[in-house]
């Protein structure tokens, strides 16, 4: 994968934890954050972004993972 | 203390796991359902309609604690508002009616006294239920009884099971832990969200409106709520458009020819989720491990409606799992396949069908035909005369 890494961030103004990031997700399992979204403290390496397309109100950005560490 | 021993823990109380958790429990197993969340069926992701001949078939007797409306029927509606009407308080008077004696078709239920009724259902029969009780991870090791570590209260709790089962929604990580092909693809998930209003009329019909205009590759619904509410909706399918499920629901209320009728219309909830329009996976089962309802996909992928299925699902995977283990044979893989047989002989392969018909529709390159299409499946669909009545 020439991908990457990203850190991915939620608008939790916006969030309504339907679950469609993480149903989408083709990550491992545990990629998930205590809101029961995508992991949001993980840096995900394989930054397809599905998870940005699915969200029905558009409230999934990421950043770009240096180090496995996100820059904040 | 050696960690309790069961015959099966199932992960998540929703209609699929709560009723494999009855209907085992029922038939003498010792069952332990367990949730993470602290009250069930919230954050809802549904729109809670469901037949009252789901609900018979599968021993759910319906009661006023979880209907937010009888319903009698439906109407269907093409991308310029032309309407089939198929309502059976007309077409079967003597059966269906408000009278005495007539019944509804089904019922729009509120999914968090639902779920709630349905766990109460199951700890009657006998099982064990934890809230606030999340699954970590399993392991097995060629024993009788695979290991499951929990985490209940923030308390690491270990037990042991003959037979793990996944109820844990279309995000399962059960199985996931299992290994099993789980990923969705992005063409086959609706991205959903809906709107519970105040201020529009309904007439006990199912709605649905078709049209790729107004939702492209799912489509959008009013359903009856209760106490005078709606609920508003729809389902798009993000490589078929550059907006948002939200950007489509706020051009549907506000420029499709229902715009009169929602223009009083007050949000008063809202809600979405992830709906598959797949076909069910094509393995459900693993050492040690099965999965049900919207975990092992088992929705219907023309309506998307998963209530059903996964009470069915439940019902078939209890009675499975009391003769397997109660036979003495090991739950192996090899023997549990024998689950998901079961399941297509009573619903899979139906399912199957649909998924071929749904995919049909949705390859179509013609925008106006692939229209004509969907709004003549859905008006089949749910024709009195639809072979797929009971799905």
């Amino acid at each position: 994968m020439s991908k990457e890494a990203v850190i991915f961030k939620i608008g939790w103004n916006a969030c309504i934890n339907c679950g469609a990031c993480v149903a989408i997700c083709p990550q491992e399992a545990g990629f998930i954050s205590a809101f029961d979204t995508i992991a949001v403290d993980t840096p995900c390496d394989i930054a397809c972004m599905l998870c940005e397309d699915i969200c029905p109100v558009t409230t999934i950005t990421h950043v770009a993972a240096v180090n496995g560490n996100g820059v904040f | 203390m050696p960690p309790t021993e069961y015959d099966i823990v199932i992960i998540g109380s929703g209609p699929a796991g709560a009723t494999t958790a009855r209907v085992a429990a029922k038939l003498g197993l010792r069952v332990l359902m367990v949730d993470k969340r602290q009250e069930l069926g919230a954050p809802i992701q549904c729109s809670g309609a469901v037949s009252r001949h789901a609900l018979e078939a599968c021993g759910v007797i319906p009661v006023a604690e979880f209907i937010h409306e009888s319903i009698y029927g439906f109407g269907i509606y093409n991308v310029a508002g032309e309407k089939t009407t198929i309502d059976y308080r007309q077409l079967k008077p003597s059966e269906y009616g408000h009278q005495n004696g007539q019944k509804p078709l089904g019922y729009v239920v509120d999914r968090r006294r639902f779920d709630r009724h349905l766990m109460t259902l199951a700890e009657r029969a006998g099982a064990e239920v934890w809230l606030k009780t999340e699954g970590l991870s399993y392991q097995t090791d060629g024993s009788e009884y695979c290991q499951i570590q929990l985490r209940r209260f923030n308390q690491p709790i270990q037990v042991k099971a003959k037979v793990l089962v996944g109820a844990d929604g279309l995000q399962s990580q059960v199985g996931k832990w299992a290994g099993l092909r789980t990923h969705i693809k992005i063409t086959e998930l609706a991205s959903c969200l809906q709107f519970i209003v105040d201020g529009v009329k309904t007439d006990g019909l199912l709605e649905i409106i078709t049209g790729h205009h107004w939702a492209p590759g799912g489509y959008a619904w009013v359903f009856p709520k209760g106490h005078g509410y709606a609920e508003i909706g729809l389902g798009v399918i993000c490589t078929m458009t550059k907006k948002n499920a939200q950007w489509h629901l706020d051009q549907f209320m506000q420029q499709s020819f229902f715009k009169e009728r929602f223009q009083n219309a007050r949000i008063l909830e809202i809600q979405g989720g992830g709906v598959p329009l797949a076909a069910p996976l094509r393995t459900q089962y693993a050492e040690q491990v099965i999965l049900v309802g919207d975990a092992a996909r088992h929705v219907n992928p023309v309506t998307g409606g998963g209530i059903h299925t996964a009470l069915s699902g439940g019902v078939i995977a209890g009675e499975f799992l009391a003769k397997l283990i109660k036979s003495g044979a090991p739950a192996t893989a090899e023997n549990l396949k024998g689950y998901q047989d079961s399941w297509l002989d009573q619903l899979g392969h139906k399912m199957w069908q649909l998924y071929e018909e749904k995919t049909q529709i949705f390859r179509t390159d013609d925008i106006d035909e692939r229209d004509r299409l969907l709004f003549q499946t859905m008006s089949q669909y749910f024709s009195p005369y639809s072979e797929y009545k009971k799905i």
